[in-house]
């Protein structure tokens, strides 16, 4: 959810920055190239989050093992 | 020796071309191509693919069997020839839906044991009966870790932004979708759409996002060496695919809804022991040599189910009412009927148009029936477009060397519809010069009149 309200701001942004209008020959496939950069760097930043999380949640889920479970034999 | 000819859509990609040799597909895999493929058959996605016919079988054949045609290729394949190639401009929109679904789902099977596809042309899919089936083999190589996805513009303007005319704004997109052949661009449908229909994060992505994009990409491009750099990881690329799919598949026409159309089918201005008679007549015609039909002006494919339980192998019906082709499918669909109704207007039909002016076939150039069905069509065409009776005939003798054609005169009511708010200019539009049109072309094998107006069914062959 939150990375869906960084992108739109960043597109209201975006919007704001290019509203000049220009008829110019360029590679067609640019406007997609740029947008899913854009996913990829939102993705980065996903990606990123979820790992501290998991170790967050590794971190307080061994102390619960330490308290309440048997440590599991090897 | 048979006569082998390249099939004239097929020259973009210089990986393989698609050879036609009367009833056989070939397809040849050139060298440059022949890692990648062996790298996608080995996979079990490739398998599932098949197995689900969302693909079209292949069989790898004799490279002999194109002779000199098919030196230098490593592969020669064979796929089944199909009984009728259609154009994305041609496809209603739930035609167009499930299109983009079945290339989406493809797409998402195949990235499963990372293959992708190379583009997302809406060409590469034709219909067998109402079900999309993909039939460019080449299209599949190995997914490279981080790549981005390099058919989304092409999806977004071949796909989706046509869906979109049609579920956001109300407007079919075959006659845009025709003159553009690619489709419709991504700034003209951020153009369109109005600001206040923006407000979701699918439709700022791929539409107003891409569009400014591609509009900031004209005044810096040094954007694009950073974004070079970027990578797109695979589980950003999956969920590009599956929003986009759980997004179209929700997609309806907007200028409908649904229960408007259920009295479609049933306005018609004659009685049930007519409809009844004219059915009959229609049954009685079809016989073991006709096995595909194309029933010309179909509308929700009444007289198509008629000639489907009479025992013909399809049917491909034609229309110009948006409404009636969507039930039409429908009706395909949950009947489970050998039907593929298709746009199109017969006083307009097709061209052959593309590169070359061949690279997408004319309605009639592509093949032929072994009977046409046209049933209240020629008022629509004589008296509603003003095409002289005599050509009418003409063009519809010419599609097919046996056929039904229905005369409706003068003082029936759907005739006298298109006459009541104009002159009546019409003096050979009567049954003795249909008759003697379709005598000098043909032999009037049956005749019968079905309606106390004096509609009259006429079998003809030639």
């Amino acid at each position: 959810m939150q990375n869906k309200l960084m992108v739109m701001i960043m597109a209201i942004i975006v919007n704001l920055l290019f509203i000049k209008s220009a008829y110019a020959y360029l590679d067609p496939g640019t406007g997609s190239i740029l947008l899913q950069g854009l996913i990829a760097a939102v993705a980065g930043v996903t990606i990123t989050g979820k790992l501290y999380w998991s170790r967050i949640k590794d971190m307080f889920s061994r102390k619960a093992k330490k308290h309440g479970e048997p440590p599991e034999k090897d | 020796m048979i006569d082998i000819r390249k099939d004239r859509g097929s020259f973009r990609d210089p990986r393989g071309s698609v050879y036609i040799a009367r009833d056989h597909v070939y397809r040849t895999v050139m060298p440059r191509a022949a890692t990648d493929f062996d790298a996608v058959r080995s996979t079990a996605a490739w398998e599932e693919l098949l197995r689900k016919q969302w693909v079209l079988p292949e069989d790898k054949v004799d490279p002999e069997v194109l002779g000199d045609t098919g030196k230098g290729a490593i592969y020669v394949l064979e796929h089944p020839k199909l009984p009728y190639i259609s154009y994305p401009y041609e496809w209603s929109f739930p035609l167009l839906k499930a299109a983009a679904l079945l290339h989406l789902d493809v797409h998402l099977l195949a990235l499963k044991d990372n293959v992708t596809l190379t583009d997302a042309s809406a060409y590469n899919i034709q219909f067998q009966g109402p079900n999309p089936v993909f039939i460019d083999h080449l299209s599949f190589r190995p997914y490279h870790q981080g790549e981005f996805w390099i058919g989304h513009r092409q999806f977004c303007e071949q796909f989706l932004n046509p869906l979109l005319l049609r579920s956001v704004l109300g407007v079919p997109a075959n006659n845009w979708y025709r003159g553009a052949q690619e489709g419709v661009d991504v700034s003209e449908i951020n153009r369109l759409i109005p600001w206040r229909k923006k407000l979701s994060w699918k439709m700022l992505s791929h539409v107003s996002l891409q569009a400014r994009f591609q509009q900031a990409s004209i005044d810096n491009s040094k954007k694009n060496n950073v974004i070079g750099k970027r990578k797109l990881p695979k589980e950003a690329f999956i969920q590009m695919l599956s929003s986009l799919r759980s997004w179209i598949l929700k997609m309806e026409p907007a200028d409908t809804g649904k229960t408007v159309w259920v009295d479609y089918a049933e306005t018609h201005s004659y009685t049930d022991q007519e409809v009844a008679v004219k059915k009959q007549f229609v049954h009685d015609f079809v016989h073991a040599g006709i096995r595909t039909v194309w029933d010309i002006g179909c509308n929700t494919g009444d007289y198509t189910k008629v000639v489907i339980r009479a025992g013909v192998d399809r049917v491909i019906g034609f229309d110009a009412d948006q409404k009636a082709l969507e039930l039409a499918y429908e009706r395909a669909c949950s009947n489970e009927l050998p039907f593929l109704p298709l746009f199109l207007d017969a006083a307009n039909p097709s061209p052959m148009q593309g590169w070359a002016e061949t690279e997408r076939m004319g309605f009639s150039d592509r093949s032929s029936p072994d009977a046409i069905i046209a049933l209240a069509l020629v008022h629509h065409l004589a008296i509603g477009r003003n095409i002289p009776l005599d050509q009418v005939v003409s063009w519809l003798v010419g599609l097919s060397r046996s056929g039904i054609i229905e005369f409706i005169p003068k003082n029936d009511a759907m005739v006298q519809k298109l006459l009541c708010l104009r002159e009546d200019v019409f003096d050979d539009y009567n049954e003795d010069y249909f008759l003697k049109s379709l005598q000098s072309r043909a032999r009037i094998t049956r005749t019968k009149v079905v309606s106390a107006s004096g509609r009259r069914l006429v079998c003809y062959e030639r």
